[in-house]
């Protein structure tokens, strides 16, 4: 490759030796990592690896037991966030983008804002922020509140900041979770653009299609230690996945059901604001993907049928008995459980622990005349651990120390505690690594063959057709079309999606 | 997940009338107040004396208010102001009598105030304790502080000379409403113009982008709660000075009152924020109901009843109004 294409490769920044200890536990252990100016170099590594600690130690949130940190062959202390600044290193954080309650102008000037003797330059400012904003090609008003921007527009201020601080080196953690395709390509022009002004791009992603699309080199974190790096041009994500999991990437998607049973799930006329009369059947051994674009109506389905949002009209049976009333109880009592899609918002309680979490929809079932049985609420979190392999220290451990993975089995232990008949899934591996996400099928899997009938909705497409028996495309509120998964590829698909003949 | 974090702010946008109604909502309750007592008790309600009473009864509630807007502001709240409105002016009493000079006195008092600002602050901001038990906490001891003070007892006896402050006035106009006046107007600039305060909102915000834009956020913590405390300690003086006495409680109660009227002010605002114009109005309808109360005769513990339901009231319409979608 660097005959093809010559490159600097002084490396600019150079981590070394890394090692952190977080109450004994080791996220780091020897992590390395070499970037060089005007590159995109992506971090990869399954949830846990070390990635977020190390992308934290170089945004000098983390102080590290031990190891060097070099920028220019020189030795950095990063004792803090301003420290990190004045090294020349800044990192974009999708979820910690920008204050809401501020204007964008002064969104990009955060830290910096241009003042004489104590008081704010409104005119500097101004300038400060158009131009930072032109250098990326964006006409975002600087008197517009941010916090009533649309994604991509709050990434685009908070990369403007950035610029504002002329880093040399970019950290990038995920900056893609909540952007559109085309959203996405436009931030990978402007990534490209600032590389080769020669700013060195540290880019995060579990999205590995992004990384090959993207990357120059990468580099793999495993168990806190660098396990790999190179060329993205000369390897492949067989390698790449090898590397992160450290064992051969079993087929991602557990096979098909042979055949499936009667009908457990009904749907008749059901409509919401903007669902409007679908009618769906779900047998049992049979898992329905829901496709759609964002805001088609597929995760409302979800949520009409759940009860955690009422229906304006339709029936919905379960095993042939119509659910009798419309709240989220009458659908729990007739056996309908639900996964919401934000997994940190309506899925887990953070602070409980791992039995607080598996155990509160269960609590009648545990007690005796309103006393809960401690003794069975463990018994249920230890089984529940064992069957559904959730990585903790055990029944105590607060679930925000999981991994998203983990979390993620928390909440369908938690609802499948009550062995439901129906079971609607929302994104159920958004934010997952790799093994866990294959963990996660096989066990969707496993309840489907049981006799659970599996309602899923994904905004992957290969997760959509990979797991599904078949896939239901909605559009505006309507179902579109259906398709047999094992015949529908990719494109079929989203030309559905969009409203194009299929 | 970022989407969760951002908080969309609904006001109907098609209907200007409407629009004014949810963002002058504050505003019409005040012109709305000022009708009904205006037509309950013209002959006494509307008269420049009952105005001038009005702007006193508030004056030092509008400056431990602005205090309070502050650390607000900055997403914090201090639950001690009263108590170290109270301490303030009970230091600076005390001295008197032991026979300080007045200006020494008074900058005593103003230290006793700021070092319970930055007491909060560092307990805050530094050992991490919530803003709501830690001033709970100091408003504990500092009211205990008050009581060691006065020796539980009403002081008596201070110098002629001290009395300017509170009961003079200067064209016809309570010395009180000047000192509001000033600590309003810079109150005001300061969050509006300056770096500090800028960094202020960018806090209230959240905190932790601001700390990853470089904003050294114990330090504009610690300082917006000294703040607070400096300015409890200017209120708490001048009511002293009013009043000629000092009491072991005599301004914890405008705690909930300053707090309150932060409440309502921010309401004032689309995004929701704590703002000094809209803490003014707060504290003036708090001024103008208790006044009214009293002129048509209601007593003061239905007042008190009455500021309850309408802190609710105030806030169940913001959280209304930036509900997300």
């Amino acid at each position: 490759m660097n005959d093809a294409k010559p490159v600097n490769t002084a490396d600019l920044l150079v981590v070394d030796g890394l090692a952190k200890d977080f109450d004994g536990v080791r996220a780091l252990r020897g992590a390395q990592l070499e970037v060089r100016a005007g590159e995109i170099h992506a971090l990869l590594g399954e949830n846990g690896a070390g990635k977020s600690t190390l992308v934290k130690v170089l945004a000098g949130m983390v102080h590290p037991d031990s190891g060097t940190i070099r920028l220019d062959g020189e030795p950095v202390r990063l004792g803090s966030p301003r420290a990190a600044e004045r090294a020349g290193i800044a990192v974009l954080h999708q979820e910690l983008a920008i204050i809401p309650t501020l204007s964008v102008a002064e969104n990009i000037a955060l830290g910096h804002t241009p003042s004489r003797g104590g008081f704010v330059s409104w005119s500097a400012l101004s300038r400060l922020a158009r131009t930072q904003l032109e250098r990326l090609g964006q006409s975002i008003p600087i008197d517009r509140l941010a916090g009533g921007l649309s994604p991509i527009q709050q990434t685009m201020i908070a990369l403007a900041r950035t610029l504002v601080t002329e880093a040399r080196v970019l950290i990038l953690d995920e900056p893609t979770a909540a952007l559109t395709d085309s959203e996405i390509t436009r931030l990978f022009e402007i990534l490209r653009k600032l590389r080769d002004e020669g700013v060195a791009i540290i880019y995060v992603s579990h999205r590995l299609e992004e990384v090959f699309d993207l990357s120059d080199r990468y580099t793999v974190m495993r168990n806190g230690a660098t396990v790999a790096t190179g060329e993205i041009a000369s390897t492949t994500v067989d390698d790449v996945i090898r590397a992160m999991v450290g064992r051969e990437p079993g087929e991602l998607y557990p096979p098909r059901a042979a055949s499936t049973g009667p009908v457990v799930l009904e749907v008749r006329g059901v409509a919401g604001s903007r669902v409007g009369g679908l009618d769906l059947q779900v047998h049992a051994g049979e898992i329905v993907a829901i496709g759609g674009l964002a805001g088609s109506g597929r995760s409302e389905l979800l949520r009409l049928l759940s009860g955690a949002q009422r229906r304006s009209s339709g029936d919905v049976l379960v095993d042939g008995r119509k659910v009798a009333g419309k709240g989220v109880a009458a659908s729990l009592a007739a056996g309908i459980a639900y996964v919401p899609e934000e997994r940190r918002a309506h899925g887990v309680d953070l602070e409980g622990t791992v039995t607080d979490n598996i155990t509160v929809a269960s609590l009648r079932e545990l007690s005796t005349a309103g006393w809960m049985s401690a003794r069975r609420a463990l018994d249920l979190t230890r089984r529940s651990i064992a069957a559904f392999g959730i990585r903790a220290h055990g029944p105590g451990q607060p679930v925000g120390q999981l991994s998203g993975g983990n979390q993620q089995k928390v909440v369908l232990a938690k609802v499948l505690a009550r062995a439901p008949r129906v079971l609607l899934v929302d994104e159920p591996t958004r934010g997952i690594d790799v093994g866990a996400r294959a963990e996660i099928y096989r066990l969707l899997r496993q309840l489907s063959a049981a006799g659970t009938a599996i309602v899923l909705v994904s905004s992957d497409l290969p997760e959509l057709i990979g797991l599904a028996d078949r896939v239901i495309v909605v559009r505006n509120g309507r179902i579109v079309s259906e398709l047999a998964a094992h015949t529908a590829d990719e494109e079929t698909v989203l030309a559905g999606f969009y409203g194009k003949a299929s | 997940m970022a989407q969760a974090d951002t908080v969309s702010i609904s006001v109907p946008t098609s209907n200007l009338p409407l629009r004014l109604l949810w963002q002058g909502g504050l505003i019409v309750a005040l012109l709305l107040l000022i009708v009904i007592f205006g037509a309950l008790r013209p002959e006494v309600f509307l008269t420049v004396g009952n105005l001038r009473n009005i702007l006193e009864q508030v004056a030092i509630l509008s400056i431990i208010a602005a205090a309070q807007t502050v650390v607000m502001v900055a997403g914090d709240f201090d639950l001690s102001v009263g108590a170290t409105a109270t301490l303030s002016g009970a230091v600076v009493a005390s001295l008197l009598i032991a026979g300080w000079a007045l200006p020494l006195a008074i900058v005593v008092g103003l230290l006793v105030g700021l070092a319970a600002g930055l007491t909060n602050g560092v307990l805050v901001a530094s050992l991490r304790l919530s803003p709501f038990i830690a001033t709970l906490a100091t408003m504990t001891s500092i009211g205990g502080l008050a009581y060691i003070v006065t020796g539980g007892t009403t002081l008596y006896g201070l110098p002629e000379e001290f009395f300017w402050i509170g009961q003079s006035r200067p064209l016809e106009i309570p010395m009180p409403i000047f000192f509001a006046a000033v600590v309003a107007v810079i109150v005001w600039v300061v969050l509006r113009f300056t770096v500090i305060g800028r960094r202020w909102y960018a806090l209230g915000g959240n905190q932790d982008v601001a700390r990853l834009a470089g904003i050294n956020v114990s330090l504009a913590r610690v300082l917006a709660f000294g703040v607070a405390g400096l300015g409890a300690a200017i209120g708490g003086i001048i009511l002293v000075s009013r009043l000629g006495n000092a009491t072991p409680t005599g301004a914890n109660h405008y705690m909930l009152y300053a707090i309150a009227a932060v409440f309502l002010g921010m309401t004032l605002l689309r995004s929701g924020q704590a703002n000094l114009p809209g803490t003014l109005v707060g504290v003036l309808i708090i001024g103008v109901m208790s006044n009214g109360l009293n002129i048509v005769g209601v007593n003061s513990y239905v007042q008190q009843l009455l500021i309850g339901i309408i802190i609710i009231a105030a806030v169940a319409l913001s959280a209304l109004r930036t509900r997300r979608h």
